[in-house]
């Protein structure tokens, strides 16, 4: 595992001076993230950090099962979240942060699919692998693995459209209205193109489990 | 209840997100419809492996990139606070000559306003059109900062820019800021030397000589100080002069450095 390099200057807070996010630790209950971030709106910076914190983990899982490349995947979430930083001005009073964030998620992946349909970006096989080895744990058993595999497969097989609104709607926990903001598109066709990407999904599924058979 | 609104609302079903009374029609519709039962059996465990699909973990490179971005942008945000403070200082109707503005940037911004000053050097006054310029031009500063310096996770990886940017036949006045800047803020020794290096190409440019200069009181390795005053002999910037001067007598100096400020003002 590579460490974080020495020469990335991560400054330290100055003694005395305390974030919202770190002051909540200690004696108020967390912000939300809707509050950490129009703290960032305003000008503190370091709520940022603690929205990173949060939500990374998330939104790099979005990214990956989208793209199926943990380095383009890589790739956008950082350029997701400088498109935080830089247009942080735009966040709206009565936005609803996780909405935002893959909002601002779609359009940079969209401009990832744009360059790579240009030209395409080599696959490195050892991502699959590491992504693969990632998902086994001691106590999985073969079929789990499978399942998981044919899963995979099933999902890269689908449309990019219905990919996303699954990771959506399905893997990231959003409401039918945030996925609904997130796709610029009322609630009832959230909805509708969900049910038709999980259906899509159970029919590339069967489909490989029948190929596979074969 | 028909299978369409039926079966649309499955997801929500098996994740119990239904209100009291559509979950009732619902199951009523399922109670009485053996083929939606039948996709609401294959749906829910295809929302079952979904929802256990393992999500791969990102690499701490993502953590200290995004946090270098942001210590950048706040970086750009002092700089645009004490760039305002020096605006508002330096108020209207004061004699806006060249030379006190010299002294305003230089003790304000330091590197990135030295840099900006080769392109108002000659400038005898300061016009409105020229300070809005000035503030454009140290915004872009700060994202060549975060451009050159900050996003790129290692040194190699930043070497690697800064030796792009050296085959670059025809550079552009950008991708030149963003050598400075890598000269006046990479934290890397070689990847200063090899932006010093590719700066050659363009010593007879006023802003790259300026900013080589900008740079020297800053920089605190003898081998990079010794090569930026090789660098300004070759470029024959005079105006360095009072600089070197400086520097050969400095105690704190090292003395190979002095000793190579003290020939390059003979030579210049």
């Amino acid at each position: 595992m590579p460490s974080v390099p020495a020469e990335i200057p991560v400054l330290m807070r100055p003694a005395g001076i305390e974030s919202p996010a770190r002051r909540s630790v200690d004696t108020l209950p967390p912000l939300s993230d809707h509050d950490l971030m129009l703290a960032v709106r305003d000008g503190d910076l370091d709520s940022m950090g603690e929205l990173f914190e949060r939500h990374h983990g998330p939104l790099f899982g979005y990214l990956s099962k989208l793209t199926g490349n943990r380095t383009a995947a890589e790739d956008i979430a950082q350029v997701v979240f400088q498109r935080m930083i830089k247009y942080r001005h735009t966040y709206r009073d009565e936005g609803k942060f996780t909405a935002w964030m893959y909002h601002l998620a779609r359009r940079c992946a969209s401009d990832h699919f744009r360059k790579a349909s240009s030209a395409p970006l080599a696959v490195d096989p050892s991502d699959l692998e590491e992504h693969a080895d990632q998902s086994i744990g001691a106590d999985q058993s073969a079929q789990t693995r499978d399942d998981h595999e044919l899963l995979r497969t099933a999902l890269g097989r689908l449309d990019r459209d219905d990919r996303e609104v699954l990771l959506l709607s399905r893997l990231q926990e959003l409401s039918f209205a945030e996925v609904a903001s997130v796709l610029e598109c009322s609630v009832g066709a959230a909805r509708v193109r969900a049910h038709r990407a999980l259906r899509a999904l159970r029919d590339s599924y069967f489909q490989i489990q029948k190929e596979n058979l074969t | 209840m028909n299978c369409q609104a039926c079966t649309e609302r499955i997801a929500e079903l098996a994740d119990q997100k239904l209100d009291r009374e559509t979950e009732a029609l619902v199951r009523s519709h399922l109670d009485g419809c053996e083929s939606c039962r039948r996709e609401f059996d294959e749906l829910s465990r295809l929302i079952a492996s979904l929802d256990a699909l393992p999500s791969p973990a990102p690499s701490p490179a993502l953590r200290a990139k995004v946090m270098g971005s942001i210590e950048s942008e706040k970086l750009t945000l002092r700089m645009e606070s004490e760039w305002s403070e020096r605006m508002r200082s330096a108020a209207p109707g004061r004699p806006a000559r060249g030379a006190s503005w010299i002294q305003v940037l230089v003790s304000g911004l330091g590197v990135a306003a030295l840099v900006v000053l080769g392109f108002v050097l000659g400038e005898r006054n300061a016009t409105q059109h020229q300070l809005a310029d000035l503030r454009v031009r140290v915004d872009t500063m700060g994202q060549l900062v975060e451009q050159s310096v900050l996003q790129k996770r290692t040194a190699g990886d930043r070497l690697e820019t800064v030796l792009t940017a050296a085959r670059t036949t025809q550079p552009d006045e950008r991708l030149i800021d963003g050598l400075i800047n890598s000269l006046a803020f990479d934290p890397s020794v070689n990847v200063r030397l090899n932006a010093l290096s590719a700066l050659y190409s363009h010593a007879d440019q006023e802003v790259v000589k300026a900013g080589v200069l900008a740079c020297l009181p800053r920089e605190s390795n003898p081998l990079v100080q010794i090569s930026m005053i090789d660098f300004l002999v070759a470029a024959k910037a005079r105006e360095a002069s009072p600089e070197l001067r400086k520097l050969s007598l400095d105690t704190n100096a090292n003395g190979d450095v002095r000793d190579s400020a003290r020939r390059a003002i003979d030579l210049l």
